[in-house]
C-alpha cells in the first residue's frame, strides 16, 4: 500500500503578468456570452506525472534546474494545486523546504524555536520536550536569548535545520537543506538526516543538487527532466544516467562557447585540439584514472628556434590542474615554418568526474609569449565504477593501499570500467 | 472550518502572540499604542461634539464614544489585519502548507488582545464617570464573537480577492472609513432610531431605510454592546436581526470563495 500515490499529475503555470480586473471582468462577460475566451500562454512544469511512494522507502528526486523537481514537492506537500491527475498522501507531512523561512528577525532563537516549530505542526507540549535538544544540536545554548536578527547567517540557518529535523512525522519532504554552516556541522546535518531516514524509519522525499548525497541515502531515484520523469529506479543507476546527462550537458556548453582565451603574438595559430582515448581515437570522455592523451595540430608562420610548449588543464572555472613543459627536455627541437602536430599523453589523470579543459601555450627561446590558449577544448571525466562508494569531499582518485592489523586490504581496480 | 481552527488553535494562538511581540517590540510606548489610538478619537470625537451637538441622554457623551470604538475598532483593524494576511505571509503561503483560513482567523485573533486591554480602560472611564457594569455585561463574550465572525466576513473573502488584485489592500480603508460613518459610532443608535422610527424624517421610505441601516451589522453590534455596558439593558433583537441575516448569509458565501482560491495562493501570490 503507497503512503503516497502520483496518478497523472500535470501542472501549468500561466506565463506573463497577472491581468487586472478590467480583463477579468472581460472574460467573465465573454465566458457569460459563451464567446470564447482568449487563449492564454502557458507553461508545462509538470507532465504525466505517475508515481507511487511506499511506507519507509527514501525516494530521491534529481534533475536539472527548471525540471519541475520543486513544483512537484509542493503538489505533494499541498502548498499547491495539481492542473490534472491527482495526489493521495496518507499521514502526516513535514515539508523541511528552504531552511529558516518563517524565521523572524525581530524575536529572540528561543521565541523562534516555539513560532517556526509551531508552523511546521508541532505541539507545544512536543517542542517544549525537544527544546534543549534543538538548542544543543544548533550549538546555539549562549545565544538562545539573543535576536535573530544579530545571528550570523550560519547560525540562523543551524538553527533552521535543528527545528525542522525535530519534526516527527510520517513523511518528511526536503528540499535542498543539507549541507548548511561551515564543515563540521555539515557532517552532523548529514548524520542527522541519515539517521531519520535509516532509524526513525520514516518515508522521505529528498531533493538535491548533491548528487552524491542523494545516491548515498535514497533506496530510489527519480529523474525528472522538462517535467516528465525520464528515468526511476535504483538509486547508483539512475544517478550514473544523470551525471553523464549532466557532464554532456556542461560539455556541450562549454564546447559550444570555443572562445578559447587566446593571447597570441600572430606568430601562430591553433589548428585543433584533441583529447584521445588509448587506442588513439579522439573523444570526449575518459574515466578518472585513466591515461589522458591530447593532441594539438598548431601552425607556425615562421620558424621558431627550440620553442617551449606547454599542454595543461584547468577547471570550468580555471583553477589550473596539470602543466607539462617541453623546457625540461634537453633535446627539443627547432620548428619550420608550417603545420606541426604534438601529443602528450599523461599516465594518468586522476581527477574526479567533472568537466576539464585544456590550455596550450607555445614560447620561444627568451620565454616570450608566442601563443597562449586556455579553454581550447573541453573533455569529460566520468567516474569511476565504485563512485557511489567513495568519500564525497574529494577531488583526486590517487590509488591508495591499506594495512589493518597487519592485513593488507586491496581496493577495487582502478580501470575496471572504461570510457 | 471551526474543525480546522480548532485542531491549529495552537499554531494561531503562536502566531496571534508573534504578531503582537512583533508589532511591539522596538517601541518605546510598546503596547500603549493599543490604547493611544481609541482615546485620541474619543477626544476628537468629544471636541466634534462640543461643536455639533448630540443628544446622549443619560449617559457621558466620551463614555458612549468609546464604547462605541471599542467593538469598532476591533472590528476595523480585524478586518484590515484579516485581508492582507495571506499577501503578507507570502513567505510562508509558499513554502508550506496548513488551513490557510488560519491566517485571517490569527489576523483577527490578535486584535482581541487589544481589545482586552481597551476593555480594562473602558471600565476604568465608567468608573471615573460612576457608570458601574450590570449582570447585562456577561452579553460581551458573545458579542466580541459576533464581532469576531463580522471581520471574518470581510477579511476571507477579502483576503482571497487581495491575493488576485491587490487593489483591494488600497480601497479597504477608505471603504471602513465610509462604513464608519454609516455605523453608530459617532452618534448614538437611538438618534437614527428617533429620526427614522419616531419621527419618519424620510417619510414612507423611513422603515425601509433604517432595515438597510441596521443591516450593517455593525450598527447592531455597537448598539448592543454600549446597551450592556452602559446602561445594563439587554441587546436590542429589533435592531440586531437585519444585521444578523446579513452575516449568517455573507460569512458562508466568504468561506466557499476562500477555500476555493486557496489551492491556487502559492501559484499567484
Amino acid at each position: 500500500m503507497s503512503i503516497i500515490e502520483v496518478r497523472g499529475v500535470a501542472k501549468e503555470f500561466r506565463l506573463g503578468q497577472l491581468h487586472g480586473i478590467k480583463q477579468s471582468l472581460q472574460n467573465a462577460i465573454a465566458r457569460v456570452r459563451r464567446q470564447p475566451l482568449e487563449p492564454q500562454p502557458f507553461v508545462k512544469a509538470l507532465e504525466e506525472i505517475d508515481f507511487g511512494v511506499a511506507p519507509g522507502e527514501v525516494l530521491g528526486i534529481i534533475g536539472h534546474n527548471g525540471a519541475g523537481k520543486s513544483t512537484l514537492l509542493k503538489v505533494i506537500a499541498g502548498i499547491t494545486s495539481p492542473t490534472r491527475g491527482h495526489v493521495s498522501v496518507r499521514g502526516r507531512v513535514a515539508p523541511l523546504i528552504e531552511l529558516g523561512a518563517g524565521l523572524v528577525p525581530e524575536l529572540t532563537g528561543r521565541e523562534n524555536i516555539f513560532i517556526n516549530a509551531s508552523i511546521l505542526g508541532m505541539r507545544r507540549a512536543e517542542i517544549k520536550a525537544k527544546f534543549d535538544d534543538i538548542v544543543a544540536f544548533a550549538e546555539l545554548e549562549q545565544f538562545i536569548d539573543t535576536p535573530i536578527k544579530r545571528y550570523s547567517s550560519g547560525m540562523a540557518v543551524r538553527l533552521g535545520f535543528a527545528i525542522a529535523t525535530s519534526v516527527d512525522a510520517d513523511i518528511l519532504i526536503v528540499d535542498e537543506v543539507l549541507a548548511v554552516g561551515d564543515l563540521a556541522f555539515q557532517r552532523k546535518c548529514f548524520d542527522r538526516m541519515e539517521e531519520i531516514m535509516k532509524r526513525r524509519g520514516n518515508t522521505v522525499l529528498l531533493v538535491s543538487h548533491n548528487i552524491r548525497q542523494v545516491e548515498r541515502m535514497c533506496s530510489r531515484v527519480i529523474l525528472l527532466d522538462h517535467g516528465r520523469i525520464v528515468s526511476d529506479g535504483r538509486a547508483a543507476e539512475v544517478c550514473d544516467r544523470f551525471f553523464k546527462q549532466s557532464n554532456a550537458k556542461i560539455h556541450q556548453f562549454t564546447h559550444r562557447s570555443t572562445s578559447g582565451v587566446i593571447r597570441t603574438s600572430g606568430e601562430a595559430e591553433v589548428m585543433d585540439v584533441e583529447t584521445l582515448d588509448a587506442t588513439g581515437r579522439p573523444t570526449d570522455e575518459i574515466t578518472s584514472g585513466q591515461p589522458l592523451r591530447v593532441r594539438v595540430n598548431f601552425e607556425l608562420q615562421r620558424p621558431l628556434a627550440q620553442p617551449e610548449i606547454i599542454v595543461g588543464t584547468h577547471t570550468t572555472d580555471f583553477v589550473y590542474l596539470t602543466g607539462s613543459s617541453t623546457a625540461i627536455l634537453d633535446n627539443r627541437p627547432s620548428l619550420e615554418a608550417g603545420r606541426h602536430e604534438v601529443e602528450l599523453t599523461l599516465s594518468s589523470f586522476p581527477l574526479t568526474a567533472g568537466v576539464y579543459c585544456i590550455r596550450f601555450v607555445i614560447l620561444d627561446r627568451t620565454r616570450r609569449v608566442v601563443f597562449a590558449g586556455d579553454n581550447l577544448r573541453s573533455f569529460i571525466v566520468s567516474p569511476r565504477a565504485s563512485e557511489a562508494r567513495e568519500e564525497g569531499l574529494r577531488m583526486l582518485n590517487i590509488p591508495a593501499a591499506w594495512v589493518m592489523d597487519g592485513h593488507e586490504l586491496t581496493e577495487p581496480a582502478l580501470l575496471e570500467r572504461s570510457g | 472550518m471551526l474543525k480546522n481552527v480548532i485542531s491549529h488553535r495552537e499554531l494561531i494562538a503562536v502566531l496571534a502572540w508573534k504578531s503582537i511581540a512583533l508589532r511591539y517590540k522596538q517601541a518605546y510606548l510598546g503596547i500603549a499604542w493599543a490604547v493611544i489610538k481609541p482615546l485620541t478619537l474619543m477626544l476628537i470625537f468629544s471636541l466634534l461634539r462640543s461643536i455639533v451637538g448630540i443628544d446622549t441622554g443619560a449617559v457621558p457623551y466620551a463614555v458612549l464614544t468609546f464604547a462605541a470604538l471599542l467593538p469598532w475598532l476591533f472590528f476595523q483593524e480585524a478586518a484590515s489585519e484579516g485581508v492582507n494576511s495571506i499577501v503578507g505571509n507570502a513567505h510562508l503561503i509558499r513554502k508550506i502548507y496548513f488551513p490557510r483560513e488560519v491566517f485571517p482567523v490569527t489576523a483577527v485573533a490578535t486584535k482581541l488582545v487589544e481589545f482586552a486591554i481597551n476593555y480594562v480602560i473602558l471600565l476604568g472611564l465608567m468608573a471615573y464617570y460612576g457608570i458601574y457594569p450590570s449582570a447585562q455585561a456577561l452579553w460581551v463574550p458573545v458579542l466580541v464573537c459576533y464581532a469576531a465572525l463580522i471581520s471574518l466576513a470581510i477579511a476571507l473573502v477579502g483576503a482571497a480577492l487581495n491575493v488576485y488584485y491587490r487593489d483591494v489592500s488600497a480601497a479597504l480603508p477608505l471603504v471602513l472609513n465610509l462604513l464608519m460613518y454609516a455605523s453608530p459610532v459617532i452618534y448614538p443608535l437611538s438618534l437614527v432610531q428617533e429620526k427614522l422610527l419616531a419621527n419618519h424624517a424620510a417619510g414612507d421610505w423611513s422603515r425601509f431605510l433604517y432595515a438597510v441601516y441596521t443591516a450593517n451589522p455593525l450598527a447592531g453590534l455597537i448598539d448592543a454592546f454600549q446597551r450592556v455596558m452602559l446602561r445594563g439593558e439587554p441587546p436590542d433583537v429589533h435592531a440586531m436581526l437585519p444585521g444578523l441575516i446579513s452575516v449568517a448569509i455573507a460569512l458562508p458565501i466568504s468561506y466557499l470563495l476562500f477555500k476555493r482560491a486557496e489551492s491556487w495562493f502559492a501559484d499567484v501570490i
